[in-house]
């Protein structure tokens, strides 16, 4: 009597999880009729697989579904009607230093940076080019506003024991007083979980998520500029 | 630095992308087991979802394009967080430990805590298939990996909660609550 080839862990999960053809799913369910030690190997699949499905059943966001996330969403849409109205809809992908030119272009007066890297190829043309746009309309006599919002590792450049651009960034708050950084409170909630001290630079304000900020801003007119 | 589209996109698209925030959560949350960056993660996600809405060719596969982009929301995490090492699926999660959990649950804790120990690549795979049951094509587009390796991965993850869990679940199984 020949012995039957042993069913491959594979086989078994591509079973509980759907993935065989009708042929090969006959097959190994005739097999399990009579092949204990399989079937019991199935079971045990099929188990782990509901365990792991109900151990995160439960598992819910914070702010998900909320009627203020919905307002948000409505939000974003009323501003993609302005938008799209003042033309923007034309300038969804700039390209590296064109962005000042095309954002005097529009006469935008009012820009959110949103930075959510500390790395200095994501910030450093970010602050510059932030500061020659403020120099700029400080030449042209043009009241703009710039907000500078920082969240995940970004955040960093905000923190008094990580920056690397305190100096910088106090200078141009010196010279600037339109210009803000707002740093995402949900980062630094997430930074004390993990038990760092999170101290801001002075001047710095706090949203209570970059998104939050950012949609915020949208419906007030601003222009998102992503570093 | 570019202007993103937060703009130029259907109310409907919208409400699509916005009726998987919660499903992108659980998801984030079973791959970092961290409440605050499974909440970055997905903010990030839906952003960039809403930039990127022209690269969408077929709106059936929403669901898989959006897990797509918080896979690699989190793979950017990981290259800032860790710079110098390579991004590969033997990273465990940085969460939770298992004597850790503290989930009302017990055994959801043990469970997640079993789930937290496994590989980054071997859980993406099984939380991927078990959670939000995508097949195995649907889950190598979402990580950019072959079938073949998705199914490796799985059956590693399988095997690795089997020996952990199964002896825990024959006395726990009658409490397991299904969620279909």
């Amino acid at each position: 009597m020949s012995q039957e080839r042993e069913v491959s862990q594979e086989m078994q999960n591509a079973f509980v999880d759907g993935q065989l053809d009708a042929a090969d799913w006959t097959a190994l369910v005739e097999r399990m009729g009579r092949d204990e030690a399989l079937r019991r190997s199935v079971c045990e699949l099929r188990t782990l697989k509901d365990m792991t499905r109900s151990a995160y059943a439960d598992v819910h966001s914070g702010r998900a579904a909320s009627a203020p996330d919905r307002a948000r969403w409505a939000r974003v849409a009323a501003v993609a009607l302005a938008f799209a109205a003042t033309g923007w809809l034309a300038h969804d992908a700039l390209a590296p230093g064109r962005v000042l030119t095309e954002l005097r272009g529009v006469a935008a007066d009012r820009i959110l940076v949103h930075i959510a890297s500390s790395r200095g190829e994501v910030v450093d043309p970010a602050l510059q080019e932030v500061e020659d746009y403020l120099h700029d309309a400080r030449a042209a006599g043009r009241p703009v506003k710039v907000e500078i919002v920082a969240n995940s590792t970004g955040m960093d450049i905000l923190r008094a024991d990580t920056s690397a651009y305190a100096a910088r960034l106090e200078r141009l708050r010196a010279a600037y007083p339109n210009l803000t950084y707002i740093a995402c409170n949900q980062t630094a909630d997430r930074l004390r979980e993990k038990g760092a001290t999170v101290t801001l630079l002075p001047g710095v304000q706090v949203a209570p998520t970059a998104l939050d900020e950012i949609v915020k801003r949208m419906q007030e007119g601003w222009v998102y500029i992503r570093a | 630095m570019r202007i993103t589209g937060l703009f130029g996109v259907s109310a409907q698209f919208r409400g699509r992308v916005e009726a998987q925030r919660e499903p992108l959560y659980r998801l984030a949350y079973s791959w970092c087991h961290d409440a605050g960056l499974a909440d970055d993660l997905v903010q990030e996600t839906l952003l960039r979802a809403l930039d990127r809405a022209g690269q969408l060719n077929d709106p059936q596969r929403l669901k898989g394009w959006l897990c797509a982009i918080l896979a690699n929301c989190l793979k950017d995490h990981f290259r800032r967080a860790r710079p110098l090492e390579p991004l590969d699926e033997e990273m465990p999660a940085q969460g939770e430990t298992p004597e850790g959990a503290s989930a009302s649950n017990q055994v959801a804790a043990r469970v997640r805590a079993e789930v937290e120990r496994l590989p980054l690549g071997q859980r993406q795979a099984v939380t991927l298939v078990d959670l939000e049951g995508f097949s195995y094509a649907e889950v190598a587009e979402i990580l950019e990996v072959p079938v073949g390796t998705v199914m490796s991965r799985l059956c590693r993850a399988r095997e690795a909660l089997r020996a952990r869990l199964i002896d825990f679940a024959a006395g726990e199984n009658n409490k397991v609550r299904s969620i279909r």
